[in-house]
């Protein structure tokens, strides 16, 4: 239970970092942000997408245009607000403060492991 | 070969397959229930519907096909998702859905059913809320409304009280059924019966666990306790609508009676006593504030059991708060009217007449109760009704003791030889001359024949309707040592200062007798003690009589015999 909370909590925060990501490449369909975010494989469904997004809308970091569609109801194409691109900038810095971390960290035990493996041989 | 139906997503229109339709609708509803708590659940699901619609138009051009099947919906809902899996990311710490309250069976709650209805769905949602077939609820009503339209009162009342079931919370909770997304997706209405059998199924299930718990002793009290706890809420209840079935009642009476003061004027009622002191012209206005005064506490009552007994919400607050100043201007003005009707008792007038009397010659008198029911045709006469008294209320319903005891009658010692009666009128009024115009109106019936004396019990009011508190003392003055006959009935019905008929026949152990003989001393009437006068029966009447008659007949056969003797010594002469 503690291993799915920390995934999901580490997900999420991934998720809406790579959504502000997405959107800063220029107005962007919901479908093509999933499409992105599938090639990625951080999303599973569709249906958890929208919520994230009219949230990050209401929070002022996303705004939307409609645009008439050839084949189906209007779509809603999104594009970074100036608070979302303030934002985004400041997310890249942590980013990389967490990758850096990240890799120390990691990079550390990694390395530990492999030392210890070569005293022991 | 399948049925299609036509849906409508955000104005654009696919030919779904029934089946597929179903799966799609169950989706949709847990989709907007999973959003319901959320500010942005319109927008989201809006979102996801547009999506939907996308993905449709998407399949159909694709495969170059016209009607949605099951597969497709099937394989959009994969894509979008299903809720379970929204959870996840969307909301932190929720658990997945229908696990925390699968257990838990909601109580029902009263509200009118929009789904089975035929005027508001109030029979509907009661019958939901007892779990019985709406047909018998709607039975009840329609017998009832044929008792002076009870039924239909009720009907209203209920109508305004019950909420409609808007929501889809608001129906299942009116059904009984669980607020879980599993609930939800059940309870398609078609699909009432289905639910039912999960419910039932969920109750074994959890049986068993209960049973680990516990050992047998607990689990015993555990139920009897729960046993308890549920008759004791019926009991409460029972009595909620025991006195609510009262409340109606008293209601019912309430507009009742209005209609019928209203409908039938006063003049019907004018003898009884809240009645005989109000105005006529005043009349409406004062039955109205009267009813309103009466009837919006218990219409309070009423709503509030209601909301109380069968769980829903009670009125709104401006409801609440027109009723209570409908009541405070109702009571005002009532109070204003009895403060204007008691101005009416503020002086007292007095106009009092001395008659002489006949003597009667061997100073015995009778003193009798006019016991008649009508005028006789000496009172008439006596009177001048026809001339007199158009608009006389004549009031000689022998039972009519709505109006308090207005007659005394004080028996006095007379300083001349012959009887004398004083009668004082007195009554009430605004002022001084009206209380006296108002005992001037006032007219007392009595009748002297030879030695008996024939009172009423009554007066009679002869300037309109109003009761003034008229009310006559009568003195009456005897000589000395004269012999008053007082009848048992006289005493029981008029006021006589110092005079018990009843002691007196017992001081002279007469108590069958009809009357008692008093005495006019120095200091009043006394009881005479043993001269009684006895009751006689039938049988001694009719002997009496027989005696009387025989020797009638004996005094004429003996007068005809001395004529004929006279004439028979005449003609022998």
């Amino acid at each position: 239970m503690i291993v799915e909370n920390t995934q999901t909590q580490m997900r999420k925060g991934i998720l809406e970092y790579c959504i502000l990501s997405i959107i800063a490449k220029g107005e962007t369909y919901a479908s093509d942000i999933i499409a992105e975010l599938k090639k990625a494989q951080l999303l599973v469904v569709e249906g958890t997408l929208y919520p994230l997004l009219t949230r990050l809308k209401n929070n002022g970091l996303l705004t939307y245009n409609w645009v008439e569609s050839t084949s189906g109801p209007p779509r809603k194409y999104y594009v970074l607000a100036d608070e979302g691109k303030a934002v985004l900038e400041q997310l890249d810095k942590t980013w990389r403060e967490l990758e850096f971390a990240v890799h120390t960290a990691i990079g550390d035990r990694n390395s530990t492991s492999k030392t210890e493996a070569k005293k022991d041989e | 070969m399948n049925k299609t139906i036509i849906i409508n997503i955000n104005g654009i229109v696919f030919h779904i397959e029934e089946d597929a339709y179903e799966i799609l609708k169950n989706y949709m509803t847990d989709v907007k229930r999973h959003f319901l708590n959320s500010a942005d659940s319109l927008e989201i699901t809006t979102d996801i519907e547009n999506r939907i619609a996308e993905m449709f138009s998407d399949i159909l051009i694709q495969e170059n096909k016209q009607v949605i099947v099951e597969q497709d919906v099937n394989s959009v809902i994969d894509q979008m998702g299903r809720v379970e899996d929204f959870d996840e990311i969307y909301e932190e710490g929720k658990t997945p859905a229908g696990s925390t309250d699968t257990y838990t069976i909601n109580e029902r709650k009263l509200f009118r059913d929009p789904d089975d209805h035929l005027v508001s769905g109030v029979c509907a949602g009661i019958a939901n809320y007892f779990n019985i077939e709406p047909l018998w609820i709607r039975l009840a009503f329609a017998l009832s409304f044929f008792f002076v339209g009870t039924g239909l009162l009720l009907y209203i009342i209920l109508w305004i009280v019950i909420p409609k079931a808007t929501t889809r919370a608001d129906r299942m909770a009116m059904k009984g059924e669980k607020l879980t997304l599993q609930g939800f997706k059940n309870n398609l209405e078609e699909e009432l019966s289905a639910v039912r059998g999960h419910i039932n199924n969920l109750h074994d299930e959890a049986r068993p666990v209960v049973y680990k718990m516990r050992d047998f002793a607990g689990d015993f009290f555990g139920h009897l306790g729960h046993f308890f706890e549920g008759a004791g809420k019926i009991l409460i209840k029972l009595l909620g609508i025991a006195i609510l079935v009262a409340c109606f009642a008293a209601a019912i009476a309430l507009v009742v009676a209005l209609i019928a003061f209203i409908g039938f004027g006063q003049a019907r009622y004018n003898h009884m006593f809240p009645f005989s002191i109000v105005e006529s012209h005043h009349a409406n206005y004062i039955f109205i504030t009267a009813f309103l005064t009466a009837f919006i506490p218990v219409l309070t009552i009423i709503i509030v059991l209601i909301s109380a007994v069968f769980g829903t919400r009670p009125v709104s607050r401006s409801t609440g708060s027109t009723l209570l100043v409908i009541w405070i201007c109702a009571l005002c003005a009532l109070v204003f009217y009895a403060v204007k009707a008691t101005e009416n008792f503020r002086s007292e007038g007095e106009i009092s007449k001395i008659i002489n009397l006949k003597a009667s010659p061997g100073n015995v008198y009778y003193l009798k109760l006019n016991d008649v029911k009508y005028l006789t045709h000496d009172d008439s006469l006596r009177l001048d009704i026809k001339n007199n008294f158009n608009d006389v209320v004549i009031k000689n319903d022998d039972n009519d003791e709505t109006e308090p005891r207005n007659v005394s009658l004080n028996i006095e010692r007379s300083n001349v030889p012959y009887p004398v009666l004083v009668e004082t009128f007195k009554a009430q009024g605004s002022d001084d001359q009206d209380a006296l115009m108002n005992a001037r109106h006032t007219k007392y019936i009595y009748t002297q024949k030879d030695s008996v004396l024939t009172f009423d019990d009554k007066l009679y009011r002869t300037n309109g309707y109003e009761w003034h508190a008229e009310r006559i003392e009568l003195t009456l003055q005897l000589p000395l040592n004269a012999v008053v006959i007082i009848d048992q009935d006289l005493n029981d019905r008029v006021g006589m200062n110092g005079i018990n008929v009843h002691d007196c026949k017992e001081t002279n152990k007469q108590d069958n007798a009809t009357a008692a003989t008093f005495i006019m001393t120095n200091d009043g009437a006394q009881c005479k003690v043993d001269t009684v006068v006895t009751v006689k029966s039938p049988t001694q009447i009719d002997s009496a009589r027989k005696a009387e008659n025989a020797k009638t007949i004996a005094k004429l056969q003996a007068q005809v015999d001395s004529a004929r003797r006279a004439d028979s010594t005449i003609k022998h002469n």
